[in-house]
């Protein structure tokens, strides 16, 4: 069991509001982030109210600066498939985006919060991942996207309605579920201006985000025992550490520290950057083909798994910008919320622009208890499955559950103690019984019931026997369990994490990092310019020349990153394969004679080896 | 059993090449004959022995046939004796022979697969050269070597 006398705690009576105060988390950002967790109302009184409708057209429902909370959760009937969603930012002309653009970096001058990058994303990643990239970028012009002049409108607007309104605000919410008191902070954002700002995946108006701290009540007082961090669509175990896990969750004057990704908001739970990497939405039959691939690659070669279609993003999460939280300059401002609460559940649509992206990353998120397309949000109405808890007891039910478990399985052990040699003399009698009848052809109709008997019983004693010694090794493991328990041993905090969000190690830096970071920045670009050339100067050579060039590449890449014996390795492979393949192709039937040959030379060596003794 | 209970079969942590090494090596060799009529095959073509460079080598930005038997020639001759410095320090189980014996092989089968595309194929050496780079691939082949070093068979 946890010490309790190192965890802050708070009477079970607590009323929600207070408990939330209580524990509220502190919410580092990176230096450059563009906007805070804000309330509602301002957000919503400054925007406009859409219907997308399903045939393509898209209907102005409430005109700007007429928009209410209460129109915008108004019943409006609307047909199937039809989006209703805010928009924030009206459409800008050029002048407007230039405008916009200059004041917003006015802005950043003035406040001093210019972001740097550091060492680049792209040279983090591959050269594959890279034309990965590549590819990515050039899907926007293709998919909806926002423009960067919309997030920088949407930077001025939400700093124009910060002066009048300073207050950081977060929406909490206390629920009480299998024995967990869970409180879960809510945070919302006007906008997601993760891949303008930071180089990031995507952008879009409006965001949420979500903390969510998981108590248990032990001798009248509620314990923090976890937290989950939402972090991008993640969910399940990956996304909550225990209380007492010092590695990976700093506790600051008893408050959960946030560290924030720079534009995205996703959490994390140290400061850092770190990588996320998105797959290429493939079709089905490249997904599939691509699948068997990696699996020959990985299975059969033994080649180390990897993904040329997934696309490098870093989130930063330096920490080293504001700092919203108790205890300091910036706190926050909290108003409790739940189903009762009209704008929460009553408004299913999009808190923005609806950009008409089909893999929905640039189109904006929708409250916190729906999901984009209306359905109820797993964290909101399941907290305990969003973190992989729904399977976990609070720890003193753990073991009272635990030590009821022993008992049941030690009580059928029992049982089948009894049991097992009584059905086993009971086979015995009737096997007696049919040697007996053996050799007397009157009594075959009974030998053959008999039979059957024999058979049924036989099954019935071997799954019993195999119960018993199942029962056997599971009470071992309950009885060890049990044992470390009530000594107080716990589990290691980590031991439920399968793949940690690590963040990316400062020292461990590019073999090459100038030349990794100009190669990384320029290399692509030069391929396009050495492919134009080859089409220009060697048509005939264009389908040899290009797989020659980008072995090059690939290979120059390998050697800034210090990564030469691996790339070498796989290309020399897949040439490989290649080259069988052609050698199949010419000769399919020398090969298949000689496969024959030699199966047919080994069997006749076994077996004549067996007839020689 | 007769004469006493069965000496116990010695085990050793020394250093052992695979059967793959072996089979490494043997193809490594043929490459190297191989490569080796491939040097001499275009010069006899042009009679080299006997006139020497007996005509021009360029003609304008481009070569002449003389000129490009005469590159592959030796192309292929220092790929016949890397191939041979290859072997030597394969045989004596160089972390580097294996990494140069990968890229070698690379290089190799680029040049045997330009050749299956674009004029004349040679099987033989494609063969060789599939042979030796799914041997390198061996787990075993790679930890002798030190190119893997863990356990659990991922590369380094």
């Amino acid at each position: 069991m946890a010490q309790l006398s190192d965890r802050p705690s708070a009477p079970a009576g607590t009323p929600d509001l207070e408990l939330l105060r209580k524990f509220e988390p502190v919410v580092y950002y990176t230096k450059g982030e563009q906007v805070y967790p804000a309330a509602v109302e301002h957000y919503v009184e400054d925007s406009t109210l859409w219907e997308h409708h399903p045939e393509g057209h898209d209907e102005l429902l409430v005109k700007h600066g007429q928009m209410t909370m209460e129109k915008l959760i108004e019943p409006r009937p609307a047909v199937f498939g039809t989006i209703r969603y805010l928009r924030f930012i009206e459409p800008l002309n050029l002048a407007e985006a230039a405008k916009v653009l200059a004041d917003q970096a006015t802005l950043h001058r003035k406040l001093g919060s210019n972001f740097r990058p550091g060492v680049g994303r792209l040279a983090r990643g591959g050269f594959l991942p890279r034309l990965a990239d590549g590819l990515f970028s050039l899907s926007f012009l293709l998919r909806g996207h926002l423009p960067a002049a919309d997030m920088a409108a949407a930077e001025l607007d939400y700093n124009a309605i910060r002066e009048e309104h300073p207050e950081h605000v977060y929406y909490g919410r206390v629920i009480r579920q299998a024995g967990w008191t869970i409180l879960q902070y809510w945070f919302f954002y006007y906008s997601n201006p993760w891949r303008s700002g930071f180089h990031g995946v995507n952008d879009h108006e409006s965001d949420w985000e979500m903390v969510t701290l998981y108590m248990y009540e032990q001798d009248g007082q509620l314990v923090p025992e976890w937290a989950a961090y939402a972090s991008h669509d993640f969910h399940g175990d990956d996304l909550r550490r225990r209380w007492d896990d010092a590695t990976d969750l700093t506790i600051e004057n008893g408050h959960p520290v946030v560290h924030a990704g720079a534009g995205s908001h996703s959490s994390y739970f140290r400061r850092g950057e770190y990588q996320a990497e998105v797959n290429l939405p493939l079709p089905g039959w490249l997904a599939g083909l691509l699948q068997s691939w990696n699996k020959f690659w990985t299975e059969t070669l033994g080649q180390p798994a990897g993904n040329a279609f997934h696309v490098p993003f870093v989130d930063y999460a330096r920490g080293d910008g504001l700092r919203i939280g108790p205890d300091g300059a910036q706190g926050w401002s909290p108003v409790l919320v739940d189903e009762s609460t009209p704008w929460v559940s009553q408004y299913r649509g999009l808190w923005g622009l609806f950009a008409r992206d089909p893999i929905s990353g640039e189109n904006a998120p929708a409250g916190p208890m729906y999901n984009r397309d209306g359905s109820p949000r797993g964290a909101w109405y399941d907290p305990l499955g969003f973190a992989g808890l729904d399977k976990v007891p609070p720890p003193p039910q753990a073991l009272q559950m635990l030590n009821a478990n022993c008992q049941k399985v030690m009580q059928r052990q029992t049982e089948l103690e009894k049991l097992v040699p009584e059905k086993a003399a009971e086979l015995q009698v009737l096997g007696i019984r049919a040697k007996g009848m053996e050799g007397n052809p009157h009594l075959a109709k009974q030998y053959a019931t008999l039979e059957k008997e024999i058979l049924t019983l036989s099954n019935e004693v071997r799954a019993l026997r195999r119960e018993s010694s199942e029962n056997s090794a599971l009470l071992q493991g309950l009885t060890r369990r049990l044992e470390r328990m009530q000594a107080g041993v716990q589990d290691h905090p980590q031991a439920h994490i399968r793949n940690p969000a690590v963040p990316d190690d400062p020292s461990e830096t590019l073999r090459f990092d100038r030349a990794a970071e100009t190669w990384a920045a320029v290399s692509l670009s030069l391929l396009l310019f050495v492919i134009a050339g080859l089409i220009f100067f060697a048509p005939h050579y264009i389908w040899a020349g290009l797989a020659v060039i980008l072995m090059l590449f690939v290979t120059a890449e390998s050697i800034l990153r210090g990564a030469f014996v691996r790339t070498v390795g796989r290309i020399t492979l897949i040439l490989a394969m290649l080259a069988s393949l052609i050698l199949f192709i010419h000769f399919w039937k020398w090969i298949i004679v000689a496969a024959l040959l030699v199966m047919g030379v080994s069997l006749m060596v076994q077996r004549l080896r067996e007839l020689t003794g | 059993m007769k004469g006493g209970p069965m000496p116990r079969r010695k085990k050793s942590d020394k250093k052992k090449s695979p059967i793959a090494v072996s089979v490494i090596a043997v193809a490594i060799v043929v490459l190297f004959l191989l490569r080796l009529y491939q040097v001499y095959e275009p010069l006899i073509r042009q009679n080299f022995f006997q006139h020497g460079i007996n005509g021009p080598l360029f003609s304008g930005w481009g070569l002449t046939p003389l000129g490009s038997d005469l590159l592959s020639s030796t192309t292929y001759l220092a790929l016949s004796l890397a191939g041979i410095f290859v072997l030597i320090g394969f045989l004596r189980l160089r972390r580097w022979s294996w990494v140069l014996l990968m890229a070698w092989t690379g290089v190799s089968l680029v040049i045997a697969l330009v050749d299956y595309f674009y004029s004349h194929a040679n099987y033989a050496v494609m063969a060789s050269n599939v042979t030796i780079a799914f041997a390198l691939n061996i787990p075993d082949v790679q930890r002798i070597f030190g190119i893997r070093r863990d356990s659990n068979g991922a590369a380094l």
